[in-house]
C-alpha cells in the first residue's frame, strides 16, 4: 500500500487544527508522527480515517484518488485505526466487541456472541492471555487496548495507525508492542505510529515526521536523527528545563495524615489506608491502574465520603464519614479525567476557572474581572487558546489538562492530589506542571501524586508507596534501588521485598 | 378445582389483559432507549394507535385490521420524533413532548366521531373445551389474541436482542455511538429504526388498548400509560426479558384496583385508579435505590447526565 496526503487541511472554529500537510507512507515502513499536544496529529490522522471530513486536501491511495467520507469507507479501502480514547465497549465482552465489525459474524450470535469465532483470530495470536467472555470493562488498560488493536487487524488492514498507543502501558506492555509493531511491517503492512514519546521512534520507527501547529515541519529516516534535534524540530525555540524537587529536610513536620481511610468507589475500593505527607514532601503512589488508585484520589480530595477514617489537614479533620469541609483554597484537585471529572465544557474558560469558588463570588459577577483574572492564569499556564470567553469543551486534552492544573494550582494549598497529571501532555507541557507541583511543594504543600509512570514517580518524588488491591503494600524512599521491591509490591509478591 | 384456583386464575387473567397493551409499549420504549435516546411521545404515539385502530375496527368490523391500522399510525407518529430528533437534531425532551401533544391532539379530532361507537371485539376460548383443563385451562381460555402476542413478543424480541447479531449492533449503538461508528456501523440509522420500531409497538399497544381491553375510544383513553412506560424502562432495567414481569407489576395493580372497586373496599374510587401508578412509582424508588441507574446503557446516561 502506498498513501500520499496532499495539502490535507482542517479547521475548528478559528483554530487551524491540520494546514496543508504532505505526507508519504509505503508499505512495509513504520512512520513515526512526533508532535507536541495540539500539533495536530491525531486530527490529521481522523481526516485519514474518516472520523473528520477535510476542508481541502486529496488523499491517493495506490495511485487512485481515494475519498473517505466515514470510518467504514477507510475500513473498505484498508486502513485500520487504534484510537487513544478507546473505541471498545466497556459494557459488552471481549468477543462481543471482536463480533461486532467482523463480516462474517452469523445472525444468531448465541449469548455473548459465543458462536461468532472468526474474529477472534488476531487477538488469540498477539495476546491469547485476554480472555474472550469477560466483559471489557474488567481489563486492565493495556488489556483493552490490545484488544483494539485486534479489533483493527481483523479487517486486515494494509494501513494500521495507532493514537499514542503506549502513552498508557507499563514497561512490558510497551515492549511487546514495539515487537508487534514491526512484525506488522515485516509482513508488509505500513503503521502510522502517533507518537511524542522519542523512545517509541527509536524503538520500532523507520521514518519520523514532526508536526508541529498543523504543519508538517520536518520528515526523515528514523536513525539519521538526533533525540536532542528531534526535540527542539518538535517544541520550536522554547526552553526544556529538568523539573526537579528540593530535597527534603529530615525533620520536617507531617502537614497530612490520611489515616486508615476505607472508601468504595465504582468498581474498586480502598481499605484501610494510612500514610503521612510531610510540609514540602511530594509522596508518590505507584500500582497498576484499577487497584484503587482513583478511589483514593477521589476520598483525599473530599469527593467521595469515605467508609471510616479520616483527612486531617494541619490537625484539622477534612473529610470523614459524614463530614465533609470546603476543600476551596486548602485541598487541590488533579483528578483522572479532566474533561469528566473537573470541568463543565460548554462553560467559558473563565467560569471554569473560578468553578471551586463560585460561591464567593459576588451576586452579580463582572465578567470584565472574571475575564481578565482567567487571562493571567491561561497564560501563565499555556493553556492555547488563551481565550477565557470560549467554552472549555473545546480545548484538546492536553491543554484540557493544563485548564484544570491552572484552577488547582494557583493558590497555596496544604494538600494537592494529583491523579496522572501528565497524562495526555507532551514533553515540554509536561515539565512546566511539575515545575508547578514542585514549586508548591516547595513552598509547603503536601504532595499525593499518583502515576503508572514508575520512572517519573523515581526520579521526582520524595517516597513511593504502592497500591496493590485497595492497600498500601508498603513504603520506600524514591530510590532505584527500591525498583524491584516496588514492581514486587506492585504485582503482589509482598514476599519478595526481603530480597 | 379449588375456589382458590378459580380467583387466582381469574385475577391473573384480568392481570394479563391490563398488562398487554403495556407490554407492547414497554417492549418498544425499551429498544429506543436501548440505542441511546428517549421518546416521550409515546404517550402520544399510543393515542393516535388507539384511535386508529378503533376506527379501522369500526369501519371495517375486523379487529385484526384495527391492530395494524394503530401500529402503522404509531409508526408514523414516531416518524415525526425520528426526523426532528435526527435529522433536525433537535432536543429529544421537546420533541419528544411535542408529539405527544401532537399525538393528543390528532387522536382528539379525528377520534371526536368514534366515542359511542360500538366494535366487534376479539373472542376468548371461553367454552372451547379448555376451561376443564386444571390450573392453566381457566387462564388460557380467558386470554385474547392481543394477549398472546404481546406473551410472544416480548420474549421474541428479548431473544433477537440478546442472542443476534443485529442485536448487539444495536446494544453497541446504545453503548457508545462513537465506538460504533468506529466500527463502521450506522448508529444513525439504528437509533431511526429503534424510534419507528418502539412507534409501531406503541402504535399496537394502544390499539390493543382500544380494541380489545376496553372496547371503547374515549379522549386521552391511555391516561398516561405511555409515560408510566418511560418509566417501567428502567424497572425493568432496559431488558426486554424483565418487560413481562414489569408490566404484570401494573395489570397487576390495575386489576387488583377494580376487584377492591367491586368489593366495595370504602375507598374512594378515584383513590384506588391511583394504585397501579403509585405502585409503579413505588418499584421505580426501590429498583434506583438499588443500583443507582448503573444498569442504564452508557450512550442514555450521557443523554441524561448532560
Amino acid at each position: 500500500m502506498h498513501l500520499q496526503l496532499r495539502s490535507m487541511a482542517r479547521r475548528f472554529g478559528a483554530n487551524l487544527a491540520v494546514d496543508g500537510v504532505d505526507l508519504d507512507v509505503a508499505g512495509g515502513e513504520v512512520l513515526a508522527l512526533l508532535g507536541e499536544n495540539g500539533a495536530g496529529k491525531s486530527t490529521l490522522m481522523k481526516l485519514l480515517y474518516g472520523v473528520h471530513r477535510p476542508d481541502a486536501g486529496q488523499i491517493t491511495i495506490d495511485g487512485r484518488a481515494t475519498r473517505i467520507d466515514s470510518p467504514r469507507d477507510a475500513m473498505a479501502s484498508g486502513i485500520g485505526m487504534v484510537f487513544q480514547q478507546f473505541s471498545v465497549i466497556p459494557a459488552l465482552t471481549v468477543r462481543e466487541n471482536l463480533a461486532l465489525a467482523h463480516a462474517s459474524t452469523p445472525w444468531f450470535t448465541g449469548r455473548g456472541a459465543r458462536r461468532a469465532t472468526a474474529g477472534l483470530a488476531p487477538l488469540a495470536a498477539i495476546a491469547p492471555e485476554v480472555p474472550m467472555d469477560a466483559r471489557v470493562s474488567s481489563l486492565s488498560v493495556g488489556q483493552m487496548q490490545l484488544v483494539e488493536l485486534a479489533k483493527a487487524l481483523q479487517q486486515d488492514p494494509r494501513l494500521l495507525i495507532l493514537d499514542e498507543p503506549t502513552a498508557v502501558l507499563g514497561d512490558d506492555e510497551v515492549r511487546r508492542l514495539w515487537s508487534l509493531i514491526r512484525g506488522f511491517a515485516t509482513r508488509g503492512l505500513a503503521v502510522v505510529l502517533i507518537t511524542h514519546k522519542l523512545a517509541d521512534v527509536t524503538a520500532c520507527a523507520d521514518r519520523v515526521a514532526v508536526m508541529r501547529r498543523g504543519r508538517v515541519v520536518a520528515t526523515g529516516a528514523a536513525r539519521d536523527l538526533d533525540a536532542n534535534d528531534l526535540l527542539r524540530t518538535m517544541v520550536g525555540e522554547r526552553d526544556l528545563a529538568a523539573p526537579s524537587t528540593a530535597p527534603l529536610p529530615a525533620d520536617a513536620p507531617t502537614r497530612v495524615w490520611i489515616r486508615d481511610l476505607s472508601a468504595r468507589g465504582p468498581g474498586n475500593r480502598i481499605d484501610g489506608v494510612d500514610l503521612r505527607i510531610a510540609r514540602g514532601e511530594v509522596l508518590g503512589i505507584a500500582g497498576v491502574s484499577g487497584h484503587g488508585q482513583d478511589v483514593l484520589a477521589d476520598a483525599c480530595a473530599g469527593v467521595l465520603s469515605p467508609d471510616a477514617g479520616e483527612v486531617i489537614v494541619d490537625g484539622e479533620t477534612l473529610f470523614a464519614p459524614r463530614q465533609r469541609e470546603p476543600r476551596a483554597g486548602r485541598v487541590a484537585y488533579i483528578p483522572e479525567q479532566p474533561i469528566r471529572n473537573a470541568v463543565a465544557p460548554d462553560l467559558s474558560l473563565a467560569l471554569n476557572l473560578h468553578l471551586d469558588r463560585l460561591d464567593t463570588l459576588p451576586a452579580i459577577p463582572d465578567r470584565r474581572r472574571l475575564e481578565a483574572d482567567a487571562r493571567a492564569l491561561l497564560t501563565r499556564f499555556d493553556v492555547r487558546p488563551a481565550d477565557p470567553g470560549m467554552a472549555a469543551g473545546r480545548l484538546s486534552g492536553g491543554n484540557l489538562q493544563k485548564l484544570v492544573a491552572a484552577r488547582e494550582l494557583r493558590g497555596a494549598p496544604a494538600l494537592v492530589v494529583a491523579s496522572h497529571p501528565t497524562m495526555g501532555l507532551d514533553l515540554a507541557a509536561s515539565a512546566f506542571l511539575y515545575h508547578q507541583l514542585f514549586a508548591l511543594a516547595q513552598a509547603g504543600s503536601a504532595v499525593l501524586w499518583i502515576s503508572e509512570d514508575l520512572d517519573d514517580l523515581l526520579r521526582h518524588a520524595h517516597r513511593i508507596a504502592v497500591l496493590h488491591r485497595g492497600r498500601i503494600a508498603g513504603v520506600v524512599p524514591a530510590d532505584q534501588r527500591h525498583r524491584q521491591t516496588i514492581g514486587a509490591w506492585m504485582t503482589g509478591h509482598a514476599d519478595a521485598e526481603a530480597a | 378445582m379449588t375456589s382458590f384456583d378459580i380467583v387466582f386464575g381469574s385475577f391473573l387473567v384480568s392481570a394479563l389483559r391490563s398488562a398487554t397493551p403495556l407490554v407492547f409499549v414497554l417492549v418498544g420504549e425499551t429498544l429506543v432507549q436501548r440505542t441511546g435516546s428517549i421518546n416521550l411521545g409515546v404517550e402520544g404515539q399510543m393515542l393516535v394507535g388507539a384511535m386508529a385502530g378503533y376506527g379501522a375496527a369500526a369501519l371495517w368490523g375486523d379487529p385484526w385490521l384495527g391492530l395494524v391500522a394503530g401500529a402503522g399510525a404509531g409508526m408514523l407518529l414516531s416518524s415525526v420524533h425520528g426526523l426532528l430528533t435526527l435529522a433536525a437534531r433537535a432536543n429529544q425532551f421537546a420533541s419528544g413532548l411535542a408529539v405527544w401533544m401532537l399525538g393528543f391532539g390528532l387522536s382528539a379530532y379525528y377520534g371526536a366521531g368514534l366515542v359511542g361507537r360500538k366494535i366487534e371485539g376479539f373472542g376468548t376460548w371461553r367454552g372451547a373445551g379448555l376451561d376443564d383443563v386444571p390450573v392453566l385451562g381457566p387462564i388460557v381460555a380467558g386470554m385474547t389474541p392481543t394477549v398472546l402476542l404481546a406473551l410472544v413478543v416480548a420474549p421474541a424480541v428479548a431473544w433477537w436482542f440478546w442472542r443476534t447479531r443485529t442485536g448487539l449492533v444495536w446494544r453497541a449503538v446504545g453503548e457508545s455511538p462513537e465506538a460504533a461508528r468506529a466500527a463502521g456501523l450506522r448508529p444513525i440509522r439504528v437509533r431511526l429504526q429503534a424510534i419507528l420500531l418502539g412507534g409501531l409497538l406503541s402504535g399496537l399497544g394502544g390499539a390493543a388498548l382500544s380494541v380489545d381491553h376496553t372496547r371503547t375510544w374515549a379522549e386521552g383513553m391511555t391516561a398516561g400509560r405511555g409515560l408510566v412506560a418511560v418509566g417501567l424502562v428502567i424497572v425493568a432495567r432496559w431488558n426486554p426479558w424483565w418487560v413481562l414481569p414489569t408490566a404484570l407489576l401494573f395489570g397487576g395493580a390495575e386489576a387488583l384496583a377494580l376487584r377492591l372497586q367491586t368489593a366495595d373496599a370504602g375507598v374512594s374510587a378515584h383513590l384506588l385508579l391511583t394504585l397501579p401508578y403509585i405502585t409503579s412509582l413505588a418499584v421505580l424508588t426501590l429498583t434506583c435505590l438499588r443500583d443507582r441507574g448503573q444498569a442504564a446503557p452508557a450512550g442514555l446516561r450521557a443523554v441524561m447526565d448532560r
